[in-house]
This record gives structure tokens, C-alpha cells and sequence, in this order.
């Protein structure tokens, strides 16, 4: 053996005993390590802060729900001499069809881009990402003019006269609405899938659609389970589209609107909304805790190559053939969309006028654009920094139970129905929090509140948007070495100083796509907002929805349409602000 | 440059007291550390050795503040520190995985800690070009980590922890992302840059050259507990235990059938059909034992007796690796690994021949036959 190096000073001699004796008297029990105090201090705000957004306003209408009115409804809930049970089943299909015809058609589109070889793929995801910016009635609204009773391709090309209201339409409009979801889930696991897996199939013999079948669609049940339960989710919580297109189709949702909006009975809308909340929670835990983990596609990480693309053959032709009618599809809609908005009532009095743009941009149309925009763009950057401050904690400065109940709270903001978001925030934050002769803060909804109501809306709009960059920070943060974090630690940085130096630049891209998805999600919400809404603050999303009400759909598609605009510019400006200028920027996460 | 004087270091003890880390998993409770006591002089260089999951990375973590011991103490020049929060421990640790921070230049990686001490910004300048110098790194301050090598990587992390001047560094398989090159260049400048700076090192791998080339002490662990703390030459040559014979080089252990004391230190046992006189480990005689000859103390001369017993075996294979000739040889008491260095190739001896097996006896070791069943292959 070579080069022994003695043993430095004080160093103990060395015994050829081994030294691991049994110490005299047992070792007493140690002091927690813990936190430094800044981590501390930032969970205990977060966690705050998670109560007042989420918390406070869910116990309300819990609270409400159980009230004797609510109580009267949740025991009738089930009983067939109401209307109640029907409501309830109405919204378990729609949830199921909505589920399954999204489902498909994101796969659908999914496998195509990334597994088949066609010219256009960018345009087909950026049309495919449409519904994610746009407001909930413009779908609906375009369905209607095309394929109503009177539609212009229904009626006007075919001479058919069918009724768009009810499931059918709801079905077609919200599977359209929320297959994105269901798209960028897919797309993200088709593209992490080893291709080795594919090659290791071909070279035992088999052929493109048998592997398919037998190693792509297995590999993929987690992710079609995933995207179904989150489909579904959206599809029993959806306001907006019932109210549009729901004719007497009425479901939870609608059915606490009016409830409340009609019958002026609260309690009885929280009730109905607490019968929501349920199944909602349910598909949500199931989809989160139980789905994701038996995923198999999320451990294999990077792909280690580029997946052979299919160039010919009948199921590429079938494939594209249908991809064909979706973008069609597509276009048709948000053509309509726009050219609607310079038309006097598209199938109607087709004649060309600025009238519509004139009344949104000079009327009280405009008070609506600002404000809330103004709203959304505060809301933008809260929302996007505690995301990644949550995802942060529950990834890397909380264990086991802690993490998992932090990170479902954050969660909740998306889990929870945006008619229970409205309610709770109606009820809970209507009146000052006053104790003892002591204000604690301000009534924030309702007519009388801080700010005509402003504050409410711009927290709505903050604990509904978090949770997306939440769950990209998580992602992110999982994929970053923690001894970086620790690096850091141990060369003398606190945790929120590494939290600013390191783990934020790291997760800038994350961040990023965290903000234009707050900001997006926050310009095109309605269900939550329509219950807090004041004189004072107008809201595009609920001025669209009186448009649409009323049958003015010129209006209603001008004002679609500058939203769309609103939410694609300030993405791209985000981008372009908190783009990253230094020489590092481009080096990314690499090896 | 290695003529600078060595300093005098007088800061860097640390202690590990009846350290016990118990982790909760899924089905009750592990134990990863058993009661583990070690006294780290200031300026020593001691590395962790042991199998994979025998609890030296949890040990390194306990010591760096990342993990919390369920029992014990961990002190630093007479202080408990154990809670002490890790940004505020004296100490720097050098990963595995490098961690460099991506999203910084080498300059402003290694920069990092002397600005969170709000160092000058003159001072700054210098200790860390300084740093940059002796790593050798001066030409490439301006570059990402991504656009290194592994090993130019290495050096940055290891100027990175080197420019705090900590009182302990801390050191996770630091070489073990490298080639076998790099890796035996990057040993002997860890060594000679904590030596020159006098700084505690705690030091854990797995490649047991890394530990015996390095080391002022060796602590060989298994599931976590020590099985000995000792000087590279104490721990090949008077190991402590079968396991720490067996971990630590190769090792032939021969059966034997008697075995009384002799003296301090040395016992008369009969093996191999004869009676010799070895060195032996305290109390090996106690109960039952097996003594230890490395494959390079064992002589082989060919012979013409025909039977196997006794002293006489049998080649069963012969592999030729240059600079050394390994033989296994077939005996009464199981096969024997032999190996010869610098052999004169005519006389290499074929399988089949029969030899007589013999060895150096002050280079044997009589030990306590517990623990390891793994005799012979
Ligand atoms: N957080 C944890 N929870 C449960 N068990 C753990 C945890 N961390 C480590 N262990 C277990 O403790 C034991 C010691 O782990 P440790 O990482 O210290 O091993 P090691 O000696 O560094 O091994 P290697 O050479 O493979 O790095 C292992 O059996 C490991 O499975
Ligand atoms: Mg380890």
C-alpha cells in the first residue's frame, strides 16, 4: 500500500481495539436543529396568509351550508320528491362526458405533435392554447351563432334547426374550453417517455400500432386518469357555460347562483355549493395523491433520445384527418369571435359597424377593461411569488406531513369550485372583523368594502391563480439538486436568502409561465367573481356574461376579443420584463 | 510551494459523542447510527469508509447541522453545536454532485459565501482571486459550471468551500463523478490544500485507495456503528475485525485449530497442519478465531507430493495482470488467494502444479472469528 500519511497532532493513538464502546450512561435526547429564524418567520406569514385566503372563507360556507335553510336543502339533496337529486346526477354527467370527449381530444392532439410528422405544429399548439386565454362565453357564444337554432352553419348551410342548449352543447362547448389541460398534460408525458422503451419494443418485433398498444397506452393510464379527473373538475365546477348554454339543463353550479342571485337565499346556495364542494375534493385527492404516484412516466425523467416520428401510414392519415376538423374547429370559433365583434348580430343583420368596439371602448365597457386589468396585474405577481414561496416550503424546507398538508392548501384555491370561492368570500369578508371595539380590517366585499370591493376581487383572483405556479415550482424545484440549497446553507446563506439567490433564479422559467398563467387565469374567471362583484368594480368577465344575458353578442364578442388581447399582451410583456439579461441566463439547469 | 510551513492549528476538535440517528420510515423505525463516538484532532485528516448504506453520508450530515441526531452530541472545540442551525456553523462541505450554483459564474460561485460575511470589497477581490490562483481556475472565472469539466468543476467547489477558511470541511465522495486519472491527481491537491490550510477534514468514500492514499485516520463503519478508527497501516495490517480484514483489501482467512497466548500480543495456533507463532489482535484467543494472511504475504514452491493436506495445495488457477501474477490454490482448509509481484515469467507456475503453501508469520494477524462468514470463496 502506498504513501501512509501519520497521524497529525493531538490525533488519539491509534488502538487496534475498535473504538465503538458502549458510552457509560445513555445519550440524552437532542435539541431540534429547526429552521433559522427568516424560515420560520416565512412559514408562519404563509400559513397565515393561507387561512385568510382560503381557510377563513371555506369554514364560512360550511358554516352557511349547515345553517336550517342549508340544512333543509342538504337533506332534501337526495330525496325524489325535489328537483335536488336530478341536479346532482345532471352534474355528475356532465363531469363524466365532459371527462371523456376532453380526454380524447387532448390525446389526441397530443400524440399527433409529438409523435407524427406533419408541417404546422406550432400553429396547431398555439391554436390548441387558445381556450386557456380566452373568457369562458366566447366558446359558447361562437357556438351559438354557428350552431344554434338560426345558425349560420347549422341553419344557414344546412337548413337544420337544432337546439345547442342543454348537454349536447355543454358537453361540445366545455370539452373545447378545457382540453388544454388535458393536451399539456399529455404532451409533457408523451415527450418524457423514454424512447428506448419504443426502440426496445421495435427490436423484439414489434409493430408501430402494436406498441402502441402495448407499451405507449399502458405506460399512459396514470395520465388518462389524471387528465380525466381534472376534466372533470372543472366541468362540475364551470359557472359560466351553464348559465350560457345550459338551457334548463341546470347543474350544482347554476343551481347556487340562482339560489342566490334569484331566490336571494343564501344558506341554500351554500348548500348546494357545499354539495359540489364534495365530489370536487374527492376527484381532487384521488387525482393528486393517488393517480400521480402510481405514474410511471414522471421517475423516468429525461427522455434519452428523440422518438422516431411517424411519417406514413394509415393511422397518421386518420390521425391528422381529425386533427384537421379540430383546428377548423378552432378557427371557426374565435373567427367568429372576431369577426362578431364588427358585426350588428352575426346571422342576424350582418352589417359591418365599429358600434360594438364604440361601446366597450368609450362606455362603461372601458371602466370594466381597466379595472380589471388593474386587479389582475396586482394580483399577477402576489399570486406568483407565494406560489413559488409554497412550492419552495413543501419541497424543500418541509417534511412528510407538514409538506403534504401545506402543499393541499395551497392546492385548495384551485380544488375548491369557484361558486364555493364566491360564497364563502360573499359571506366571510362582507362585514369589518371587529372584536372588542378593535377593527381588525375592513369589510373587503360587497358594497360597502375598502376599495368599492377591490381588495376582495384582487384576493380572489390571487388564492384561484397560486396554485398553478405552485404546482410548476414544485415540478421545478423537484428537478434541482437539493445540495445546491445546501451549498448555499453551508456556506452561511439563511433560507430566505437562499430562497432569493439561488432557488428563485433557478426556477425562473417556472415563475414565469406561473405569472402569464396567474394572469390569464385571473382576467377569465367569472364563477368566483360574479358573487363579489360591486357597482364600483366592474369586471369584463361578469359585463360579458349581462351581454350574453341580454343577446347582445356583438357586444359580447368585442369585448372576448379585447380581453384576448389584454391577456396575450401582457404575457408577452411579462416575458419581456423579467426576462433574464445576464450571460448566465442561457446556461439554464444544464447536466 | 509545499515547503510553506504546516500552521499550527489549534481550532477544528470535534467530537461526536454517542451519536444515534434513528430514521422513521413507512414500517416503524432505522436505525442508520448506533452509538457512535469518534474525537477528531484539530488539523486531521479522517475518512469515512464502509459499505454502501452503512451510514456515512448521515454521520457527514449530522456533523454539517442537514440532519438532526436522534441521540448524542456533536461538539466543536468544546462547544455543543448540535443546535446550532447549519448556515452558522464554522464548516464548509464539498458535494458529490458538485452543487455549483448554475446560474453563476466560477468568480461569482466562489464569491458567494465572503459576500453573505459582507466582507470589503477589496478584501473580497483578493481572497477570492487568491482562491481562484491556487485551484489554478484564474482563466475561466468568467464561466458557467456548464461550461466545465467535471473536474474543473470539482476545483471550483473545492475553492468555493476553501475560501471561507471554515474550521471543519466536510467532504461527500467528492471525486467519485471523476475518472480514475483525475481522480488520483485531485487526491494528493485536496491533501496538500488542507494541510497547508490546517482545516479539519471529514472525509467520506467508498474507494478504499481515496482512504488509505489520504487519511491520517481511517474509520471504517458498518451498519452504523464504527468498527474501527486507526491509521491506514493499523487498519490493513491489524484490523479490528473479520469485517474490517475483509473490507479493507483482500484477504485469505485460514482456519485455525488451536490457538493459546503467547505473550502481549502474540499467540501460538496451529493452521495449515503446523504450529506458528502470530501477532494477534487483544482477546483474540478468547474464543474462536481465524487467522488473516494477505494474498501477498502468501510463498508458493512447487513440490512433488501428490496429495493435497497439510501444507500442500494444488494450483487451481493462474491470471497474469503485468506487474503481478495471481494464483488460487486448492488446500485442505479452502482455497487460498496468493499473489506474487514483479514474477519472472518462466517461472510462473501453470494449473495443476502442486506447491507448498507458506507465508510471512509477523505478517499474519490472529483474529476474533466473529461476525463475517465469508471465509473463502
Ligand atoms: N431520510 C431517510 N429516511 C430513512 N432512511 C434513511 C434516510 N436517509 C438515509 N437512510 C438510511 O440510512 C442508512 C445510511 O444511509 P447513508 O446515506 O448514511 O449511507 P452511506 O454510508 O452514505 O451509503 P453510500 O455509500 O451508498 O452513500 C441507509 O440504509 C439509508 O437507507
Ligand atoms: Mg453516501
Amino acid at each position: 500500500m502506498s504513501a501512509i500519511a501519520p497521524p497529525v497532532g493531538t490525533a488519539r493513538p491509534p488502538t487496534t481495539a475498535p473504538t465503538a464502546q458502549t458510552p457509560a450512561t445513555a445519550p440524552k435526547p437532542p435539541k431540534k436543529v429547526g429552521h433559522d429564524l427568516s424560515t420560520k418567520v416565512l412559514i408562519g406569514l404563509v400559513i397565515a396568509l393561507l387561512l385568510l385566503l382560503i381557510g377563513y372563507p371555506l369554514a364560512r360556507v360550511l358554516w352557511n351550508a349547515f345553517t336550517a335553510d342549508g340544512r333543509q336543502v342538504l337533506s332534501h339533496i337526495f330525496s325524489s320528491d325535489t328537483s335536488n337529486p336530478k341536479v346532482v346526477l345532471r352534474t355528475l354527467i356532465l363531469g363524466l362526458t365532459v371527462g371523456s370527449l376532453g380526454t380524447v381530444i387532448g390525446f389526441l392532439i397530443a400524440y399527433a405533435q409529438v409523435r407524427l410528422h406533419y408541417r404546422g405544429k406550432k400553429i396547431v399548439h398555439l391554436l390548441a392554447l387558445m381556450p386557456i386565454v380566452s373568457p369562458p362565453f366566447a366558446v359558447a357564444t361562437a357556438t351559438i351563432t354557428l350552431f344554434g337554432r338560426r345558425g349560420l352553419i347549422s341553419h344557414g348551410l344546412f337548413g337544420l334547426s337544432i337546439s345547442p342548449y342543454g348537454l349536447g352543447g355543454l358537453t361540445f362547448v366545455l370539452a373545447l374550453s378545457f382540453f388544454p389541460v388535458a393536451y399539456m398534460n399529455f404532451k409533457g408525458m408523451l415527450e418524457h417517455l423514454d424512447p428506448a422503451l419504443d426502440e426496445a419494443a421495435q427490436s423484439l418485433g414489434a409493430r408501430k400500432w402494436h406498441i402502441f398498444w402495448t407499451v405507449t397506452l399502458p405506460m399512459l393510464v396514470p395520465g388518462i386518469a389524471g387528465s380525466f379527473l381534472l376534466l372533470f373538475v372543472e366541468a362540475i365546477a364551470d359557472l359560466a357555460n351553464p348559465l350560457a348554454i345550459g338551457g334548463d339543463y341546470t347543474v350544482l353550479a347554476s343551481r347556487a347562483y340562482i339560489a342566490i342571485t334569484g331566490e336571494y337565499n343564501l344558506s341554500q346556495g351554500a348548500a348546494y355549493s357545499v354539495v359540489l364542494l364534495f365530489p370536487a375534493l374527492l376527484v381532487f385527492l384521488v387525482q393528486r395523491y393517488w393517480v400521480s404516484r402510481k405514474s410511471v412516466v414522471a421517475v423516468t425523467g429525461k427522455p434519452a433520445g428523440k422518438p422516431q416520428l411517424v411519417r406514413s401510414g394509415v393511422g397518421r392519415t386518420v390521425l391528422l384527418i381529425v386533427l384537421g376538423v379540430f383546428v377548423a374547429l378552432i378557427v371557426l370559433m374565435y373567427g367568429t369571435v372576431i369577426v362578431g365583434g364588427f358585426i350588428q348580430s352575426l346571422g342576424i343583420n350582418n352589417t359591418w359597424t365599429l358600434d360594438n368596439y364604440r361601446f366597450i371602448l368609450q362606455g362603461i365597457g372601458s371602466e370594466a377593461m381597466w379595472k380589471t386589468t388593474a386587479m389582475a396585474l396586482v394580483a399577477t405577481p402576489v399570486a406568483g411569488v407565494l406560489g413559488m414561496l409554497i412550492a419552495w416550503m413543501v419541497v424543500r424546507k418541509l417534511r412528510g406531513s407538514a409538506a403534504g398538508a401545506m402543499d393541499f392548501i395551497g392546492m385548495l384555491g384551485l380544488a375548491v369550485p369557484g361558486v364555493v370561492v364566491g360564497i364563502g368570500y360573499m359571506t366571510a369578508y362582507n362585514k369589518a372583523f371587529v372584536h372588542d371595539g378593535w377593527q381588525f380590517f375592513p369589510a373587503l366585499t360587497g358594497g360597502r368594502a375598502i376599495i368599492g370591493g377591490a381588495l376582495g376581487i384582487v384576493l380572489v383572483y390571487i388564492i384561484r391563480s397560486m396554485p398553478s405556479g405552485q404546482r410548476s415550482g414544485v415540478a421545478a424545484l423537484q428537478q434541482i439538486d437539493p445540495a445546491i440549497d445546501e451549498a448555499s446553507t453551508s456556506l452561511g446563506a439563511s433560507g430566505l436568502t437562499t430562497f432569493r439567490l439561488i432557488t428563485l433564479p433557478l426556477i425562473r422559467p417556472a415563475f414565469l409561465s406561473g405569472l402569464s398563467y396567474s394572469f390569464a387565469r385571473s382576467m377569465t374567471t367569472l364563477s368566483p367573481i360574479i358573487f363579489i362583484t360591486t357597482p364600483k368594480t366592474k369586471i369584463m368577465t361578469s359585463q360579458i356574461f349581462a351581454e350574453v344575458d341580454a343577446g347582445r353578442f356583438g357586444h359580447a364578442f368585442a369585448y372576448c376579443t379585447i380581453l384576448i388581447i389584454i391577456v396575450m399582451a401582457v404575457i408577452g410583456l411579462i416575458n419581456l420584463v423579467v426576462r433574464d439579461r445576464s450571460p448566465m441566463a442561457n446556461v439554464g439547469l444544464g447536466s | 510551494m509545499s515547503s510553506l510551513p504546516t500552521p499550527r492549528t489549534t481550532t477544528g476538535h470535534l467530537q461526536l459523542t454517542g451519536l444515534e440517528k434513528v430514521f422513521a420510515t413507512k414500517k416503524g423505525s432505522f436505525r442508520a447510527l448506533d452509538r457512535i463516538d469518534l474525537d477528531i484532532a484539530p488539523g486531521e485528516f479522517i475518512t469515512l469508509l464502509g459499505p454502501s448504506g452503512c451510514g456515512k453520508t448521515t454521520t457527514l450530515r449530522i456533523i454539517a447541522g442537514f440532519e438532526t441526531p436522534t441521540g448524542g452530541d456533536v461538539v466543536l472545540d468544546g462547544d455543543s453545536i448540535v443546535t446550532v442551525t447549519p448556515e452558522k456553523r464554522p464548516m464548509a462541505m464539498v458535494f458529490q454532485s458538485y452543487a455549483l450554483f448554475p446560474h453563476m459564474s466560477v468568480w461569482d460561485n466562489v464569491a458567494y459565501g465572503l459576500k453573505l460575511k459582507k466582507l470589503p470589497a477589496a478584501d473580497l477581490k483578493e481572497q477570492v482571486e487568491s482562491a481562484l490562483t491556487s485551484m489554478g481556475l484564474t482563466q475561466m472565472k468568467d464561466r458557467a459550471p456548464s461550461q466545465m469539466s467535471g473536474g474543473q468543476q470539482q476545483r471550483v467547489a473545492l475553492a468555493r468551500a476553501m475560501v471561507m477558511r471554515p474550521k471543519v470541511l466536510l467532504f461527500d465522495e467528492p471525486l467519485s463523478n471523476l475518472d480514475a486519472k483525475l481522480r488520483v491527481a485531485m487526491r494528493s491537491e485536496i491533501r496538500r490544500l488542507q494541510k497547508r490550510l490546517g482545516i479539519t477534514a471529514v472525509y467520506v468514500t467508498h474507494d478504499q485507495d481515496e482512504a488509505m492514499s489520504m487519511s491520517d485516520r481511517i474509520v471504517v463503519m458498518n451498519e452504523g456503528k464504527v468498527e474501527q478508527a486507526a491509521s491506514p497501516a493499523e487498519v490493513y495490517r491489524h484490523p479490528a475485525s473479520v469485517f474490517v480484514a475483509d473490507f479493507i483489501g483482500r484477504a485469505n482467512f485460514l482456519k485455525v485449530a488451536q490457538a493459546r497466548p503467547e505473550g502481549e500480543g502474540s499467540a501460538r495456533v496451529a493452521v495449515l497442519g503446523a504450529e506458528v507463532t502470530t501477532p494477534a489482535a487483544p482477546g483474540a484467543t478468547a474464543g474462536p478465531c481465524v487467522l488473516l494472511v494477505r494474498p501477498e504475504s502468501v510463498r508458493l514452491a512447487p513440490t512433488d507430493r501428490a496429495a493435497i493436506g497439510g501444507r500442500v495445495g494444488r494450483i487451481l488457477s493462474t491470471v497474469f495482470f503485468g506487474e503481478s501474477v495471481e494464483y488460487v490454490v486448492e488446500s485442505a482448509e479452502g482455497n487460498i488467494t496468493a499473489v506474487e509481484a514483479d514474477p519472472e515469467v518462466d517461472k510462473i507456475l501453470e494449473p495443476g502444479q502442486m506447491v507448498e503453501i507458506g507465508f510471512g508469520h509477523e505478517r499474519s494477524w490472529l483474529l476474533p472469528a466473529g461476525g463475517k462468514e465469508a471465509y473463502q470463496d
